[in-house]
C-alpha cells in the first residue's frame, strides 16, 4: 500500500478517534489542553510502532493461543519505558498527563492494531501503519485539545489570547465539554469522509 | 500460525518475552533512575526559591525533616543563616479532603510566623476550577497571615478566606493545608528547634 494512502486512511476515513471510534479514554480525560494533547499522541504513537514492530517480528513465534497475553507484555513493556522516560526528560509533562501513562496498555487502538494488523503483515508495514495510525491520533487530539483549550480557557498552547478577566466558556475544560466537542468533531469528520469518498467514485 | 501448538512451546515462548521485557525494563530504568531523582529535586528547590521569596542568604538541609501535625505527616526544611538563626521554613504538608483527594502543597514561613508564599506540589483537583489555587488572585491573600490574625475557614465556613468559585471544597483543602502548615512552624518554635 503507498504511504501517502495509508496517511489519508489514518488521518480521515478509518482515523483511530474520529472514524474507528477507539481509544476514547484519552482522547477524552486528557485533552484539556492542545499541548496535553499533543504529548499523550505522541507518547501513543511512540508505544504503537514500538509494539507494532516488534509483535510483527515475533508473530511466527508467538502462539496463537496465547498471543492476546504476549502482545499486552510487550505493550506494557513500551508503556513502561514511555512512563519512565517521560519523567526523565519531560517531567512537567509527565505531571500533567501522569495517571494517563500506564493507561495507555489498555488504549484498544494499541492492541487493536497489533491483533488486526501487525500480527498478519510485514514488519515495514506495520512501522508504517504505527506511525501513520499514531500521528493520526495525535492529529485528533490536537484539534480536540485546541477547541476545548480555545473556548474554555482562552488560550493556545499556554498563550493566553485573552484578557485575564475576559468570561471563558468553563464546561470546555471539564469533562461535558469534551463529550460535546467529540460529538460535533465526529460531525464534522463523517462529512469530510463523505467528500473524499464521493471524490474517489 | 499452527493450530494447536504444544504446551511446551506455549510456555517457553510466554517465558521467553517476559524474561526479555524485564531485562529491558531493568536497563530503561537504571538509565533513567538518576535523572528522575535530579527532576524531582530539581521541583522542591524551585518550589522552595518561591516559598521563601524574599529571604536572602538562607541555607536548607538537603533532606527534609520529618513530624507529624494534626496525625498526618509534614516535611519541613528549616532555613536558616550562616549563624543558624531561623530565617523561615519551607513547610510540606497534605492539603487535606481535596475534591479529588489530599494533594501536597508546599508554604513558606517567615521567622515571625506569617506565611511568605504557597506552591502546589502535586494535585489532581479538577482544571478550571480547583486548579485556580496556583493562581494569584486565590494564593495572594494568604501572604502575610498568620496563625492568630486569620480564621482559617473559607467564608461560607464564617473564616476569613475567599473561596474559589465554584471551587469551595478545594479551597477548604487549600485553608487547611496553609494552617497545618503554620501550626507545624509555630510548634517547631515552641519546641525550640
Amino acid at each position: 500500500m503507498k504511504i501517502g494512502e495509508k496517511f489519508k486512511k489514518a488521518f480521515f476515513t478509518e482515523n483511530p478517534v474520529t472514524g474507528l471510534l477507539l481509544g476514547l479514554c484519552p482522547t477524552l480525560a486528557v485533552t484539556s489542553t492542545a499541548e496535553n494533547g499533543i504529548g499523550m499522541g505522541l507518547a501513543t504513537t511512540f508505544v504503537l510502532v514500538g509494539s507494532n514492530v516488534v509483535v510483527s517480528i515475533l508473530k511466527n513465534v508467538i502462539p496463537s493461543r496465547v498471543r492476546i497475553p504476549a502482545f499486552i507484555v510487550i505493550i506494557a513493556t513500551f508503556v513502561t519505558i514511555v512512563d519512565m522516560g517521560l519523567q526523565a526528560t519531560m517531567f512537567e509533562l509527565h505531571k500533567t498527563l501522569g495517571l494517563f501513562i500506564p493507561l495507555i496498555v489498555v488504549n484498544c487502538i494499541i492492541l487493536g492494531r497489533a491483533e488486526a494488523f501487525a500480527s498478519k503483515n510485514t514488519v515495514w508495514d506495520s512501522f508504517v501503519d504505527g506511525i501513520s495510525m499514531g500521528l493520526g491520533f495525535t492529529f485528533t487530539l490536537f484539534i480536540l485539545g485546541s477547541i476545548r483549550e480555545i473556548l474554555g480557557s482562552g488560550a493556545i498552547l499556554g498563550y493566553n489570547f485573552l484578557p485575564e478577566t475576559s468570561p471563558t466558556i468553563l464546561v470546555f475544560v471539564l469533562a461535558p465539554g469534551a463529550f460535546i466537542t467529540l460529538g460535533f468533531m465526529l460531525v464534522g469528520m463523517n462529512k469530510i469522509n463523505k467528500v473524499l469518498q464521493g471524490s474517489k467514485s | 500460525m499452527a493450530k494447536q501448538e504444544s504446551g511446551f512451546k506455549v510456555i517457553i515462548v510466554l517465558v521467553l518475552i517476559a524474561f526479555l521485557s524485564a531485562v529491558l525494563l531493568a536497563y530503561v530504568n537504571k538509565v533513567t533512575r538518576e535523572p528522575i531523582e535530579e527532576n524531582k529535586k530539581a521541583e522542591t528547590k524551585k518550589a522552595i526559591g518561591i516559598v521563601l521569596r524574599g529571604l536572602t542568604g538562607y541555607q536548607y538541609p538537603e533532606i527534609p525533616q520529618e513530624m507529624e501535625v494534626d496525625r498526618s505527616p509534614v516535611k519541613y526544611f528549616m532555613a536558616v543563616d550562616s549563624n543558624k538563626n531561623i530565617l523561615g521554613c519551607a513547610v510540606i504538608v497534605k492539603a487535606p479532603n481535596g475534591f479529588t483527594n489530599d494533594f501536597d502543597m508546599m508554604v513558606g514561613v517567615d521567622s515571625s510566623g506569617s506565611v511568605i508564599d504557597t506552591y502546589v506540589l502535586d494535585h489532581k483537583e479538577t482544571p478550571g476550577l480547583g486548579d485556580g489555587m496556583s493562581k494569584e488572585p486565590f494564593k495572594k491573600q494568604f501572604r502575610g497571615k498568620n496563625i492568630n490574625n486569620t480564621k482559617w475557614l473559607v467564608k461560607k465556613d464564617k473564616g476569613d478566606i475567599d473561596a474559589m468559585t465554584a471551587a469551595t471544597i478545594t479551597s477548604r483543602a487549600f485553608t487547611a493545608g496553609v494552617k497545618r502548615a503554620l501550626m507545624t512552624y509555630n510548634r517547631l518554635r515552641e519546641d525550640g528547634k
